[in-house]
């Protein structure tokens, strides 16, 4: 009965290769987002666009700990500052340049994103995400008063990215083309570490500890390591953004951008494809482009934070992905094969 | 044959003391139910063994290797496998994925004891939920729930299961179904250890019974012979129950 030969084996649909309405999607996105630049959207909307991206990556990486194993972190913001801020030293310290820096921002966001991530293993829900925002606050204080280390409030300079393979980065179009690639590698990268044993291993803590400890799993140290493996994305994140302003200060590293980034990832949907890129765009970009008075843009986010909360659990795509599910049904009257027409709406 | 000895195990809360010094020796090779009134410590019993608490005194050897006071999830991957006595599950997830992820840690351990299964399907099928796989655990019946606990704890590979009254909520049919499910479980050289309430259903599904008082253990001993104890029918069976 148990053993290899006794029942033919079918192959568990977790690990099919992801649906074709899904991969043509998926497609559209990558060439939209890539085909931008050529729409002339003006400097001040690409520059927007580039600060969305960078965004997207953070909360790519967030999606990991609090879209999987179901755990609110509100550090991200400090967590990209480790990045930003290593990003900033070695290049003044060691003449670094970006790319050599790189490796160290995401290390160092790691690290320091597994010490944020410890109190999870004593303390859960609210309590965490509070521990971890004063966590935040903490590193802008440590910032302001690092002395010249930190460059104290007004914070560090940084020199341009320069040309790689005879191609200008610094151009902001080019800037742009570079951030969309580390947000789709960040994307995939979230996808696979969803659709693998580890990521089924995470929802397992998310869906019942007790039960998961009981069956052999080591909840606290993949707690622990959810949190270090999303660091590295907040720290890809913190140095392309540094390199992206050339200036960077405490004050984008504190607890009220985190408060940004889990109200991002909350309306885009922290278990979805495009979930935290929606997010990202729907609450960096469209009230900058639009010209939204900030006041009452906050108001409008607060709403919307609530009605999404409230009506569409799991975040606008994966609403969109159920409404385009019911669509079909209502048109052909018949039920989409599961996981055929998903748009996209889920990873697990 | 693996050997779980317990050895004047204590456990208290505060002032109460839910174990005064229980000793038990379950063998895999048997089934073996834990009978007791409400309060006589049966579940504190499983979750000291299983790591969720702390023991006082005491020793807990699992195949010589001494189990006291480690995290529960190293006492899981020994192959001490369990379920609990609320149905649990995980709720969100596929009843695919709920044994996929059992079967994906028990299969990882070198010294997993308990038989292996090669898919998830093979283990739903064994379990009696081979046409549920896709369904979303947390809207199927309470039955299926139960059907479910045992599937995750099996995933797992243990050689010794213990069960917390997985019978509880089941109608009679039902019932009678788990315990098939925990001979054919057996069958497979998998230790079953069950507490229940249901003295009908231990009679018929246990060779041997232990039987706790206000943790303490007043019997241990072949089924029949301890159901017609004196001091069983006291405490237990002729109780105010």
């Amino acid at each position: 009965m148990a053993d290899a030969s006794a029942v033919a084996v079918r192959r568990p649909r977790n690990s099919a290769w992801p649906s074709p309405a899904s991969l043509i999607l998926t497609a559209v996105v990558v060439a939209g987002v890539f085909a931008f630049p050529w729409l002339n959207p003006g400097y001040r909307a690409l520059s927007f666009a580039v600060t969305t991206g960078v965004t997207a990556i953070v909360l790519y990486g967030m999606a990991i700990p609090f879209g999987q194993a179901g755990i609110m972190s509100l550090g991200y913001a400090g967590l990209m500052g480790f990045g930003a801020y290593t990003a900033a030293i070695l290049s003044r310290d060691f003449g670094m340049n970006m790319w050599e820096a790189m490796p160290f921002s995401a290390l160092v966001a790691a690290l320091a994103a597994g010490l944020f991530g410890l109190p999870s293993l004593r303390i859960s829900g609210h309590h965490f995400a509070i521990t971890t925002y004063v966590m935040c606050e903490l590193l802008r204080i440590a910032l302001i008063n690092g002395g010249k280390f930190t460059g104290a409030a007004t914070g560090l300079d940084l020199p341009p990215i320069g040309t790689v393979l005879g191609v200008k980065l610094d151009k902001l179009s080019n800037t742009y083309l570079l951030v969309a690639a580390f947000m789709f590698i960040s994307m995939l990268a979230a996808y696979c570490v969803a659709r693998s044993r580890y990521g089924r291993t995470l929802r397992s803590i998310r869906e019942n500890e007790q039960l998961a400890r009981s069956i052999g799993v080591n909840t606290n140290m993949h707690k622990v390591g959810a949190f270090t493996l999303s660091g590295l994305f907040a720290g890809v994140g913190g140095a392309l953004q540094a390199y992206n302003f050339r200036h960077i200060s405490p004050d984008l590293y504190g607890g009220a951008i985190s408060l940004y980034f889990a109200l991002m990832v909350m309306l885009g949907g922290p278990r979805t494809i495009f979930g935290p890129l929606a997010g990202a765009i729907i609450v960096t970009f469209l009230p900058e482009v639009m010209r939204v008075d900030p006041v009452d843009s906050r108001i409008a986010y607060g709403l919307a934070l609530i009605a999404v909360v409230m009506l569409l659990p799991g975040g606008v795509i994966a609403a969109a992905g159920r409404g385009y599910q019911w669509a079909v049904r209502a048109l052909l009257g018949t039920r989409p094969k599961a996981g055929s027409a998903d748009a996209g709406a889920s990873w697990t | 044959m693996a050997t779980l000895e317990i050895r004047g195990l204590r456990k208290t809360f505060g002032g109460v003391v839910a174990l005064a010094g229980v000793d038990v020796t379950i063998q895999s090779g048997e089934i073996l139910g834990i009978i007791g009134p409400n309060g006589s410590g049966k579940t504190t019993l499983f979750n000291t063994v299983c790591g969720v608490y702390k023991p006082n005194g005491g020793t807990i050897r699992w195949n010589g290797v001494d189990i006291a006071g480690k995290p529960s999830y190293a006492i899981g991957c020994l192959g001490l496998g369990r379920t609990f006595q609320q149905a649990m599950s995980f709720p969100a997830l596929t009843v695919r994925e709920n044994v996929q992820i059992a079967i994906e840690h028990g299969s990882r351990r070198a010294h997993g004891l308990g038989p292996r299964w090669s898919s998830p399907e093979e283990l739903l099928e064994f379990v009696g939920l081979g046409g549920f796989a896709d369904e979303v655990a947390s809207v199927m019946p309470f039955g299926n729930l139960r059907r479910l606990g045992v599937a995750v704890a099996l995933g797992g590979r243990p050689a010794q299961l213990l069960l917390d009254e997985p019978a509880a909520g089941l109608n009679e049919g039902e019932s009678v179904q788990l315990i098939h499910l925990l001979r054919r479980a057996h069958e497979l050289g998998v230790g079953i250890c069950i507490i229940d309430h249901h003295v009908g259903l231990m009679a018929e599904l246990c060779a041997r019974l232990a039987v706790l008082h206000f943790g303490n253990k007043i019997a241990d001993g072949p089924t029949e012979a301890v159901l017609n104890d004196p001091k069983v029918i006291e405490v237990y069976l002729g109780g105010d129950e």
